[in-house]
């Protein structure tokens, strides 16, 4: 495991992402993962405050977009992210902090199809306990994603 | 880029307001408290990211609509969501002040930080304009809908400059000629 990583830090384009001396390697990667979390998180986080009572007017049909659109923000922050990952694979892929962080990701993911199912019924649109429930626990998880990502830079 | 800092540099050379402002900013209780304590700086950042997630998550879905699409979704439905996209903009403005005050050298000789804060002025600019001009406009409006040129412009300009004031804010330590 080691080898692979240390084969990966010193790959080419790993060492363009860490190295290169040009806006385009590791700040615009870093840039658009920042975008990412804004689509993934903002757009999350729009549809759990709808679906816990905030906005109670808005109809839910229309805004099923939301979940296209939080794929979007996860399949960019997945390519971002693992690039990111290639420029630091030996620090990155032993620090118990990104675990957390790989681990909390994979929750988050898992729960955008379960809260539109839970919404986005065959016999219905509405809101369930269940929904709910997925709602506030999504909130929760992308809450501790954000924190855990911005802290790997300082633990 | 370049061309643009030497310019910022030759306004500064102008004047020892920046420097008398950095001093005296250093020199608060609040920027001695951020320097000292080492958890108040990662946790203003986790929350200024937070705070970035929630108010651009809670303000596009309005700019989308403004700009035509979902038209089955009234204006004042989607205008519920606001007071969290504000919650958003004063948890980051709270914590952008933070660090403002701690690092005020390395904020204001960033050209970065200058074009984050006229994008900050544009959107609230273009809010303004938003809750005192097209009020009726939005009163008139029917189910279904399609938003009239000025309502287009405004979703366009506010979708546009808040990603605009994350791009600057996150590329400003790569960017221009501070840190």
């Amino acid at each position: 495991m080691m080898e692979l990583l240390a084969a990966l830090e010193a790959s080419a384009f790993a060492t363009w992402v860490r190295e290169g001396s040009t806006i385009w390697a590791y700040p615009t990667i870093l840039t658009l993962h920042t975008m990412g979390l804004a689509i993934l998180v903002g757009a999350n986080a729009a549809f759990d405050l709808r679906v816990l009572g905030v906005g109670r007017h808005i109809p839910l049909a229309p805004i099923e977009w939301l979940f296209p659109a939080m794929w979007v923000g996860f399949g960019l922050n997945a390519i971002t992210g693992a690039m990111l990952f290639s420029a630091d694979p030996i620090e990155k892929g032993t620090t118990a902090l990104f675990m957390v962080k790989l681990a909390i990701v994979m929750a988050g993911v898992v729960l955008i199809p379960l809260l539109r199912r839970a919404v986005y019924r065959r016999t219905a649109i509405a809101v369930t306990p269940l929904a709910k429930t997925f709602a506030a626990l999504s909130l929760l998880v992308w809450t501790a994603a954000t924190v855990t990502g911005r802290w790997m830079a300082y633990w | 880029m370049t061309r643009l800092d030497v310019w910022l540099d030759a306004v500064f050379a102008t004047t020892t307001l920046d420097e008398s402002t950095i001093v005296f900013l250093k020199g608060t209780a609040l920027a001695q408290w951020v320097v000292s304590t080492p958890w108040v700086w990662p946790t203003a950042e986790a929350l200024h990211f937070l705070g970035l997630a929630l108010l651009v998550g809670t303000i596009a879905p309005l700019d989308m609509r403004l700009l035509g699409f979902m038209r089955s979704v009234p204006i004042a439905a989607l205008k519920a969501l606001v007071p969290w996209a504000v919650a958003g903009f004063v948890i980051n403005l709270l914590t952008g002040i933070l660090f403002f005050v701690a690092a005020p050298d390395q904020y204001m000789h960033n050209l970065s930080w200058w074009f984050k804060v006229l994008f900050l002025a544009i959107a609230g600019v273009n809010m303004l304009l938003f809750e005192t001009t097209q009020r009726s406009q939005i009163q008139a409006m029917q189910p279904g809908d399609d938003t009239p040129g000025a309502l287009k412009a405004i979703g366009a300009v506010s979708l546009v400059s808040w990603l605009m004031v994350v791009y600057w804010g996150r590329m400003l330590p790569f960017l221009g000629n501070a840190f």
